[in-house]
């Protein structure tokens, strides 16, 4: 383990900061900056006096800082006037759906990503190789919203074959399977979008990283010693290969993921943090984005720890080096 | 067991391998020795049919014929079942020739099939002396001498008839390496094997037979022994010559100009020392002769004086007794012996000054008969007293140019020139104040060095030195000895050096005879 | 390493598409607006389909969609150059000092610019923008702030590289002063790197000015790609995407494609194992 988790903090702080700084350098209090010029005016009395404990306008600035980092601590994340409900409360029945949108996006992308990456690689110049890597830097081109925006209308308006919006079909009345299978049928569309996002920057990692590899000098030596084709391919070159793949991802995959992930959410309605980003958008219920935006941080740090582990674990040699 | 005929190797319109021919039959062991980029690498991808996966546009013409079968002529999954049972290969111990992220053990396993591995490859490294607790360690964790260990014990654990070595000691120090030569030679008992290397110590140590390789081309091929301690070919004596091993006396010396193949005649001419006409047009075939191969117009280095049977006595006293030797092309022979010995004598013979009682000398192969300006323009002497040899009278430039006065073959202005650039070759200046001073001006050193720059002047062969630094101090004396070293490589001249001093003969000499009651007997040095 | 950027732009067939399509672009930004409609005059025609009169239609509040993706398209190429420019000089000073100095103030550049890296830029700007609604020049600065610390990163790596190269040491074993050092040898040697990441900043920028408008956080006052895209997807029901949607969205890939193959070429330039691919 690296000194990485100092920059994890030092990026903790950072939101932190902006959430607190951002509402406060605007003109006026931070109180109607963030619920509105007219706040004050139409709330009941219990609940201007929940806001003013909150933000702690009449102290000083600085702590001011301090009391914002002990409520968040005690895990005070605000209070959503548009729900009517505390943000920790309304984030957390929103983060199970972007986690599994996610958590299977990753893993069936890096799958694909990885092999097409590795096939792609090995058979430099040829047919399959120059089509894969045209089609795949093509459509990376293509923005996530705009892939996503495609395929609901080509998929969800053109074919009609799955359903568009949201997570489950309302007031369906299924029951049993029937409830499986309409979550299912919500989650095809905006998980096989999300997947086209991911695979292309494993590919182009994957890819490269063979390229380099099946001209190292061990591979030669795999060819003397008579190996199969496969085993040299995943075996030798492949395993070299999934190095960058993990380090390089590690770095970026936790944005990646995460941005991905919102934009998909968005044009979908999945009842996830990127549909609840989108609405507090539209709605102005700024509590709610200050509350997704330190959540979501947290979670990239989270997979960014993790990456970290299993980056180690992947090459022997880090482990040596310290 | 495995024979190459006419083997021809392209990279696109670069050509590696220019017809070879060998054999390796069964517990030999072949050394294949050369400079980096003549092909040895190259070679050993082509028996193991990887040419075509470290370049593109690869051709292969000729065969490679290996129990019977010709490897160059089998598909990618018939050379499979050949590669590594019948025939292994350690590669070069280059960075990341062990996949950097597995397990030494595992890289090995992975060569046997079976899941029960694992005694055998304990049994073969501990053959090595290679601790089996190591053996589960990554690569970067192992020492160079570990890793080739780890290479030696794949390319053996499947008893392999045929074994290729690539340069196995290039990265090893001293002591892993003498260790790792004899492990090389406890596994390859009963098998085959191919030794590509430019270390001549391993060469020499491991192997029973040598193949030469110069760009690309097989110039010369024998015993071992042969090879190492008689070399037939410039370039092969060149090479040892060039070798700093641990028997070696003289001065390194190089080959002169630079590693540059040529495709037109003999690839090595523009940096043979004997070269004629022939060479620069014509390929020389590789022939042999007396168990020898080699690929020379001129059949190798040639002696440039024979001397046979010479006899001399003066009043009554017998001081040469049937003396013969003979000088090659490019060595030098010294002739060791007290004073009063005879090796002046000898020396006067051989230049014509004192006629012997018996015997004859032949240049380049031909009877000398009589001593004419000919004969002087290829072998020239240099004296030991070398102020005496200066006439006081006259100047530096009418003394070095002297030479070719005689020989009535040049023009003033050409004798000039000549004169300021052979000075130059020896290290003195060639301005005016230098060449009109006189003998009497000049230390003993430049003395030396005038005398040794007009010996020069006429481009002899052969260089009859005798005791050219007995006068000089010991610092003025290294410089001498080291500029006649150079000398010789660039013109190849062949020297007969004469001296008394052992220490001097030790640094200067490719052989010693010493002279004793006239009897010329061969030293060895160590 | 001696590089000849023509000869490998010569044998790149997707870097010259690319360059053409850059070229097109911006001569279809500078030029055409001459010819067509002012984007913002509402007409009476609401959601038509293209005609003569309007080449790709109208949109909900009749404005000519031709001429808004004409001007959306000039907003992408601003944001993506200046922006570029802007984070590039940034990444290049930072990533130099730090590599060339070392010590505490490279440990505390990294540090932070890592802590940058792992944030969800987007999000941030998103978060940002919400509050203070920036116009375009407020975005384009905003951008760069968020956008310069993964170059950094790289050119930081590249100057201790360089730092260890003989010619670098030969040079200062001459008696030249550090700023010579850097002026002459290792920004020059940077060249590249310093291309790359311009492509790559102006790209991440075209991309994140999009995503930002395309959810609805956009000045008014700004037309952009992104934000026709957001109005038009209100509408995605209707067969108006066609029209609508689908263009201002190929136009935005093309931009981004076009950036992906010079950014390739030129990666392709600096690392010599990725050739012949």
């Amino acid at each position: 383990m690296n000194k990485r988790w100092v920059s994890y903090i030092i990026a903790f702080f950072i939101i932190i900061s902006l959430n607190f700084a951002i509402p406060r350098l605007l003109p006026g209090d931070p109180v109607s900056a963030i619920y509105g010029e007219d706040v004050m005016v139409k709330l009941s009395e219990d609940v201007k006096e929940y806001i003013n404990s909150a933000y702690n306008i009449d102290k000083p600035v600085i702590s001011q800082y301090f009391l914002y980092l002990a409520s968040l601590f005690k895990g005070n994340l605000g209070y959503s006037l548009y729900y009517k409900q505390s943000v920790g409360k309304l984030l957390m029945s929103y983060m199970p759906f972007t986690l599994l949108l996610m958590g299977l996006a990753v893993i069936i992308s890096s799958f694909f990503a990885f092999i097409l990456g590795i096939e792609s690689g090995w058979r430099r110049g040829k047919k399959i190789d120059l089509f894969l890597l045209y089609s795949i830097i093509i459509s990376s081109g293509f923005p996530s919203f705009f892939i996503a925006a495609l395929f609901l209308i080509f998929f969800g308006i053109t074919l009609g074959a799955l359903p568009m919006q949201g997570a489950r079909t309302a007031y369906s009345g299924f029951t049993g399977f029937g409830i499986t299978s309409d979550f299912l049928k919500h989650l095809v569309l905006p998980l096989s979008s999300l997947i086209f996002i991911l695979i292309p920057p494993g590919y182009f990692l994957t890819r490269n990283a063979m390229l380099s590899n099946i001209k190292e000098p061990y591979i030669l030596l795999a060819r003397a010693k008579g190996l199969s084709d496969s085993k040299i391919r995943y075996g030798h070159a492949g395993r070299n290969s999934l190095i960058p793949f993990v380090t390089q991802t590690g770095m970026r995959m936790g944005t990646i993921i995460v941005t991905g992930s919102l934009f998909i959410e968005m044009v979908f309605s999945y009842p996830g943090m990127g549909s609840l980003i989108y609405n507090s958008i539209l709605n102005r219920d700024y509590p709610v984005l200050q509350g997704s935006l330190l959540i979501v941080t947290f979670l990239v740090l989270i997979i960014n720890f993790f990456m970290d582990i299993l980056y180690v674990k992947i090459d022997p040699r880090i482990k040596y080096a310290h | 067991m495995l024979k190459v005929k006419n083997l021809r190797t392209s990279y696109g319109k670069n050509e590696i391998l220019k017809g070879l021919d060998f054999e390796v039959s069964k517990e030999d062991i072949v050394a294949v020795i050369g400079e980096s980029g003549t092909g040895k690498t190259t070679l050993a991808l082509a028996i193991m049919g990887l040419l075509r996966y470290q370049q593109d546009n690869v051709k292969i013409s000729g065969e490679i014929v290996f129990n019977g079968i010709d490897l160059s002529r089998l598909k990618e999954d018939e050379l499979k079942k050949i590669r590594w049972s019948k025939i292994s290969i350690v590669f070069q111990n280059v960075d990341n020739i062990l996949n950097p992220v597995i397990p030494v053990f595992k890289q090995i396993k992975e060569i046997l099939n079976s899941n029960d591995g694992t005694s055998i490859i304990n049994d073969m490294l501990e053959k090595m002396d290679f601790p089996v607790s190591r053996a589960y360690a990554y690569p970067y964790q192992l020492s160079m001498g570990e890793k080739q260990k780890v290479m030696l014990a794949m390319a053996y654990i499947l008893n392999p008839e045929f074994v290729i070595l690539d340069e196995p000691t290039s990265a090893l120090d001293f002591e892993s390496k003498n260790n790792l030569i004899k492990i090389i030679k406890e596994l390859s008992s009963q098998k085959a094997v191919l030794l590509a290397t430019h270390d001549l110590d391993t060469a020499q140590n491991i192997s029973n037979k040598t193949v030469v390789l110069y760009g690309g081309n097989i110039i010369e091929s024998g015993s071992t022994k042969d090879v190492f301690t008689n070399p037939r070919h410039p370039y092969t004596r060149g090479l040892i010559r060039s070798y700093p091993s641990e028997t070696r006396t003289k001065d390194l010396q190089g080959i002169k100009g630079n590693p540059g193949f040529t495709d037109n005649g003999c690839c090595f001419w523009p940096r043979c020392t004997q070269a004629i006409q022939i060479c620069k047009e014509e390929k020389p075939l590789l022939t042999e002769s007396n168990g020898r191969k080699i690929a020379c117009h001129r059949y190798g280095i040639i002696p440039l004086v024979s001397v046979s049977r010479i006899k001399k006595t003066y009043e009554n006293r017998s001081i040469l007794k049937s003396i013969s030797f003979d000088v090659y092309e490019g060595e030098t022979l010294t002739i060791l012996g007290r004073s009063g010995s005879g090796k002046t004598t000898l020396a006067k013979i051989i230049m014509g000054l004192i006629k012997p009682d018996d015997g004859e000398i032949c240049l380049e192969n031909m009877k000398v008969t009589c001593w004419d300006s000919a004969f002087y323009k290829k072998v020239q002497m240099i004296f030991q007293d070398t102020r005496a040899a200066l006439s006081h009278r006259l100047n530096i430039l009418e003394s070095v140019t002297e030479p070719l006065l005689i020989q009535k073959c040049k023009s003033n202005e050409e004798m000039v020139d000549a004169a300021k650039q052979v000075l130059s070759e020896v290290g003195l200046p060639g301005s005016d104040d230098f060449l009109y001073s006189y003998p009497h001006h000049l230390s003993g050193g430049e003395l030396q060095r005038v005398v040794i720059a007009r010996a020069l002047i006429l481009s002899p062969r052969v260089l009859i030195a005798d005791e050219p630094t007995s006068a000089l101090d010991p610092s003025i004396q290294a410089k001498v000895l080291k500029l006649l070293n150079q000398i010789q490589e660039q013109r190849g001249l062949g020297m007969l050096f004469i001296t008394h001093d052992l220490g001097v003969a030790r640094k200067v000499s490719d052989r010693v005879m010493e002279i004793n009651n006239g009897i010329l007997k061969e030293k060895i040095l160590r | 390493m001696h590089i000849n950027t023509a000869q490998k732009l010569r044998k790149d067939k997707n870097a010259q598409a690319g360059i053409i399509i850059i070229i097109l672009l911006l001569i279809f930004a500078i030029a055409v607006p001459i010819f067509t409609k002012a984007p913002d005059v509402f007409s009476e025609k609401i959601l038509a389909r293209p005609d003569c009169e309007n080449l790709l239609g109208t949109n909900d509040i009749g404005q000519d969609i031709f001429s808004r993706l004409i001007y959306g398209l000039r907003t992408s190429l601003l944001v993506s150059v200046s922006t570029g420019l802007i984070s590039t000089a940034i990444s290049v000073v930072i990533g130099v000092l730090a590599g060339f100095k070392g010590g505490l103030l490279d440990i505390i550049f990294m540090r932070f610019i890592d802590a940058f890296l792992v944030l969800p830029v987007i999000l941030v700007l998103i978060f940002v923008s919400v509050f203070i609604k920036p116009g375009i020049i407020n975005l384009i600065i905003l951008i760069s702030l968020f956008q310069w610390q993964g170059t950094a990163r790289i050119i930081r790596g590249q100057t201790l590289a360089l730092k260890e190269k003989t010619h670098i040491y030969a040079a200062a074993t001459f008696g030249s002063k550090k700023s010579y050092l850097l002026v002459r040898h290792i920004i020059p040697d940077l060249g590249h790197i310093i291309v790359v990441s311009f492509i790559y900043n102006a790209r991440a920028a075209v991309f994140m000015e999009a995503g930002m408008a395309f959810i609805g956080v956009s000045n008014p006052s700004t037309i952009s790609l992104g934000k026709i895209m957001h109005d038009a997807f209100k509408f995605y029901y209707l067969p108006a995407w066609v029209w609508w949607l689908l263009p201002a969205g190929l136009l935005l890939s093309m931009l981004l494609v076009s950036l992906t193959f010079l950014g390739n070429l030129m990666e392709k330039i600096i690392d010599p194992r990725l050739q012949n691919a």
